[in-house]
């Protein structure tokens, strides 16, 4: 009897210690996520409806699993194959916010990420589902990480009213631009070329690249101007795109969003841009002059 | 006889399990009057690797900060006589609950100087406010990389030339990257501890202040080589000795 | 694969303990050895979608499928261009069914007596191993918004012919409301027959898109055949609104111009879907297929020339689409038809230069002989008293979904006559039930490739079309299929 209790203390005394070195970097189990499962926190509210997770298991398991895996990490089956990588729920880093850096994003910037898909990556515009199923999706996507059990979702940043575009803006916007040094990545003429864009990596250490604004893809987070000052004011976590929000100043960001459309292609959104930049004869910035 | 060998073998067993358990909840009461201090030099022992220089091309203002200085990696710095800088200590065992929550006032600056980050490792309390400044006339942005499953948040922001610094704090222990996405060669550390702390110097020395009298495990640690402890004990008003000997790989 | 390890965490699918599981116990026992999961595979290669993404219960589609198809197969996310795909993609499928069914018929049979030979119905019940015919399916893009879709299809002897082959050119102009497919393609059916989940005889097609009243000659309105022409679609980009018109020859998508001049018909459909909350999607729709097709032919020594058909005549097949989800287990698909040929086709004539569906005339020799529809020669009149016949049908499925893996299905169609051709025929003459009932199941759901296990029983009915009684009077066609099967792609 006593050898026993020799045993088990052993046994005891490894288990604990065990726990205590690993307790930060376990990697979390359906177990624990059950749990959430049934959370407050495993809820949604987009507009007047009401998403509950449970009602997304078949959802998720038929739409998503292949990339993001059972467990919610962006193991899929196919995740090996694509690039960019599926979402890690677990780690509740996402890109498309109108939250600040470093906060957890709000269910409405969840459900627009699921109905409008990621351009250029494998995430599809999930919009044939209905409102109900989005909703039910962005509940069980947050049942995934304790994140969202300990903290709240950030507080959406304030977008000043879109004011009209002038040459004036459009030249202040270059300005920023060059203040910014946004060019470092994203190049002079914004096609990805910069003199830091080749050696980029995001959170996991992966080779990752800047958005091209000239070869026609739609920026990540969606087609509008608001989406695009979105981008920069709050930043793309998890990627090197940081937020801005304490160097440029609201109005001066409209004025970086009309010329970072002017770098673009013609499309829906940028005739009057593209029309000031070419009155203008507007050229890239100059990196090499002195700064004022 | 073999009986009561396994009874004592279990007692001590018991003893450890129980002390390992409850060393965080066992409170010491101590005089702020008869504080102590651990002090104590760190050093390699064996070859110190080479640090690789870094080019830094890509920015004409970096590299002309390093024209006649080439910068190089801050792995492993070793000063003369072996000294291990940048190592960071703390005490992983023995303070009181409320020893370990009391936050110091100060606030800790890291600077970006000459596209490296000022000092390679800057130390600091759990929730602790600290400043990150840049006093370079290109931009940065400020990328730390916590596991975020430990509580503590990544972030990542901009930081253009004559920016205001930006102020933030941690909530959990952790050993936190830098990075700057801009220079990817640009590496430092946010080591954020529990309780009183010291870094090494240019000489591996280092002193952890304001320490109250009591027994203690102190952990040293260096970025390429991990962890080490020991225990020492303070008595009040005097140093202890802790010295640390990384091997080199 | 790597990935499998951390898959077998995810909860098995339980184990269904309905009155139907028991009935078809011999392949629930299967269950055991399946793996738990956590179309075409090409497609669900290319994206990293499992099969489930696109289809309710492949090969049927979803509405993220349906949305899917109608870009173009493309998901429109700037990287459905094959030049994104590693160049070893291989953009094809094949697709087989091994199964074993019994079949029980009434038959036309010889019977010997003393006083001589003469024939009876009855019926022949056969049963053994069978094979369906094979698929090759090859589709998706060529570029981003140019796809297309080739299928050489087989029958059971491994004879081929092109069950589909277009090219679509999507999004013209930057807009989902212009594409323009050319070739020979599925009509744009709500219920799609080329992805039924069915498999009998008589069930594994949609009889009320190929009821053809008897002895009536044309057989090019078969909404459920592919046809040759040319497809105008449409849709909202969320492909909640979809409209489409289609300028097809009247060949029943026989290749080798063996109808005539101005033998074309239109197809129009317009659908139009609501979000219903927690019940899912509704989708209300109306389709039309009208058109013209020849009725006799001009003859060389007695046969008719393939191609110069003339003396068009009318046909219209007109109706509504319903696909109503209700809760996230249950739907139910229902297709109404009314239906109404020209009087010159219910007295059989247009079929003169009919087609196997393969291209190849099956009327080589004189017109009006045995075998061989009557050629309208200049002189001919309709018999008097000839009718157009119409009829009004309905097609009603319903599907219960258990899981993306197992899925529960029956359809029950009607075609009754609502007007006959000749007025002695009876009122119901040629009248069709269509009932039949089964289910798929997927051991498992990756990307790669597809496997079902399935059951059906289908029991058809047709009144009046049977082989003759020992009395010379027509019977009744009862038939039925038991079908069992394992149906795979990949």
């Amino acid at each position: 009897m006593h050898r026993n209790l020799l045993k088990w203390s052993l046994l005891l005394s490894a288990v604990v210690a065990l726990c205590l070195s690993a307790a930060s970097y376990a990697q979390l189990t359906t177990y624990q996520q059950q749990e959430w499962l049934h959370s407050p926190a495993a809820s949604s509210h987009i507009g007047n409806i009401t998403g509950a997770a449970p009602a997304a298991a078949m959802p998720y398991r038929r739409y998503c699993v292949g990339c993001h895996g059972p467990l919610g990490d962006g193991n899929g089956e196919n995740a090996q194959w694509i690039n960019p990588k599926p979402r890690d729920f677990q780690l509740a880093i996402f890109k498309c916010r109108s939250t600040p850096t470093g906060t957890l994003p709000t269910d409405q910037d969840l459900y627009d990420s699921i109905g409008r898909g990621l351009d250029r990556s494998n995430m599809p515009s999930w919009d044939a589902l209905t409102k109900q199923e989005r909703a039910d999706l962005v509940a069980w996507i947050k049942h995934f990480s304790p994140r969202w059990q300990n903290e709240k979702a950030g507080t959406p940043i304030q977008i000043p009213a879109e004011p009209e575009i002038t040459p004036d803006r459009v030249k202040t916007g270059q300005e920023v631009f060059r203040k910014m040094e946004c060019w470092k990545c994203h190049g002079v003429q914004g096609m990805a070329n910069g003199p830091s864009s080749s050696t980029l990596t995001d959170d996991l250490g992966r080779p990752i690249s800047p958005f091209n604004f000239t070869d026609g893809s739609r920026p990540l987070c969606g087609s509008t101007d608001q989406d695009i000052y979105k981008i920069f004011m709050t930043g793309l976590d998890g990627t090197p795109m940081p937020s801005f929000a304490d160097n440029i100043k609201p109005e001066e960001a409209w004025d970086l969003v009309f010329y970072l459309r002017s770098l673009q292609p013609h499309n829906a959104y940028n005739a009057k841009e593209r029309e000031i930049a070419n009155q203008l004869g507007l050229k890239p910035v100059n990196p090499n002059a002195p700064a004022q | 006889m073999k009986h009561q060998r396994n009874r004592g073998w279990a007692a001590i067993l018991a003893t450890l399990v129980l002390v390992g358990l409850g060393s965080l909840s066992i409170s010491h009461k101590a005089s702020a009057a008869a504080e102590g201090k651990i002090t104590g030099t760190v050093k390699l022992d064996g070859t110190a690797p080479h640090m690789k220089g870094i080019e830094m091309s890509k920015d004409p203002v970096c590299d002309k900060a390093h024209a006649n200085n080439p910068a190089h990696s801050e792995n492993v710095v070793v000063g003369k006589g072996g000294g291990l800088e940048n190592v960071v200590l703390y005490i992983s065992e023995g303070l009181s609950a409320s020893e370990l929550n009391a936050k110091p006032t100060q606030v800790p600056i890291f600077d970006q100087k000459g596209c490296m980050y000022t000092p390679h490792v800057l130390a600091m309390d759990v929730g602790q406010e600290f400043k990150v400044e840049t006093s370079d006339p290109t931009a940065h942005n400020i990328h730390p990389e916590p596991n975020p499953l430990t509580g503590n948040i990544p972030w990542n922001q901009s930081q253009p030339p004559g920016a205001a610094p930006v102020v933030k704090s941690w909530k959990t222990p952790e050993m936190i990257h830098v990075k700057c996405n801009i220079h990817p060669w640009m590496s430092g550390w946010f080591a954020v501890v529990k309780g009183p702390y010291a870094t090494t110097d240019e000489n591996g020395s280092y002193t952890i202040q304001n320490v109250p009298p009591g027994s203690y495990t102190v952990t040293a640690w260096q970025e390429t080589y991990g962890t080490q402890t020991q225990k020492v004990t303070v008595a009040a008003g005097a140093a202890a000795t802790a010295d640390f000997t990384f091997k080199a790989k | 694969m790597r990935m499998w390890a951390q898959s077998h965490l995810c909860p098995k699918p339980q184990r269904v303990s309905s009155v139907l599981a028991a009935a078809f116990a011999l392949v629930f026992l299967l269950l055991g050895a399946s793996q738990p999961a956590s179309a075409l595979p090409a497609f669900a290669r290319k994206y990293g979608l499992r099969c489930s993404a696109c289809h309710e219960s492949w090969p049927a589609l979803n509405n993220f499928g349906l949305k899917f198809r109608d870009n173009g197969y493309q998901l429109m996310n700037d990287r459905d261009s094959p030049i994104w795909q590693n160049p070893g993609y291989w953009p094809v499928t094949f697709r087989i069914t091994p199964i074993w069914h019994r079949v029980s018929s009434l038959q036309q049979v010889d019977t010997y007596s003393t006083s001589g030979s003469a024939s009876t119905a009855q019926r022949i019940t056969s049963s053994g191993f069978d094979l369906s015919g094979l698929d090759f399916h090859t589709g998706g893009t060529l570029e981003k918004n140019f796809s297309f879709y080739v299928l050489p299809s087989s029958d059971s002897t491994g004879a081929f012919h092109f069950e589909s082959v277009n090219a679509r050119v999507d999004n013209i102009g930057g807009s989902p409301w212009l594409n323009i497919r050319l070739g020979k393609f599925e009509l744009n059916n709500l219920l799609s027959e080329k992805r039924t989940l069915w498999l009998t005889g008589n069930g594994g097609i949609y009889q009320t898109y190929h009821f053809i009243p008897v002895n009536d000659g044309n057989t090019f309105g078969q909404m459920g055949d592919n046809q040759l022409g040319v497809e105008y679609m449409g849709h909202s980009v969320d492909d909640r609104t979809r409209v489409s018109a289609s300028l097809l020859s009247s060949n029943d998508g026989s290749v080798g111009l063996i109808t005539g001049a101005n033998s074309y018909s239109g197809f129009f459909t317009f659908d139009q879907a609501f979000d219903a909350g927690k019940l899912g999607t509704e989708r209300l729709g109306a389709y039309a297929f009208v058109g013209q097709a020849a009725t006799y032919y001009l003859t060389n020594g007695g046969v008719p020339i393939p191609g110069s058909g003339i003396g068009n005549k009318g046909f219209s097949r007109v109706g509504f689409y319903g696909q109503f989800y209700l809760g996230s287990h249950f739907d139910i698909n229902v297709v109404t038809q009314h239906g109404s040929d020209n009087a010159w086709f219910g007295q059989n004539y247009g079929n003169a230069i009919a087609s196997d569906g393969n291209g190849t005339a099956t009327c080589t020799s004189t017109a009006g002989t045995t075998g061989c529809p009557p050629n309208n020669t200049p002189g001919s009149m309709l018999a008097p008293g000839s009718r157009a016949p119409t009829w009004n049908g309905y097609t009603f499925e319903a599907r219960y979904v258990y899981s993306p893996q197992l899925i529960f299905k029956a359809v029950f169609e009607a075609e009754r006559m609502s007007q006959q051709a000749n007025p002695t025929n009876a009122s119901n003459l040629g009248n069709i039930n269509n009932y039949s009932i089964g289910y798929r199941y997927n051991p498992f759901m990756t990307s790669r490739a597809g496997f079902a296990y399935f059951g059906e029983f289908n029991l058809f009915h047709q009144d009046g079309t049977g082989p003759n009684n020992s009395s010379g009077n027509p019977t009744n066609i009862n038939t039925s299929e038991l079908l069992f099967g394992i149906d795979f792609d990949f």
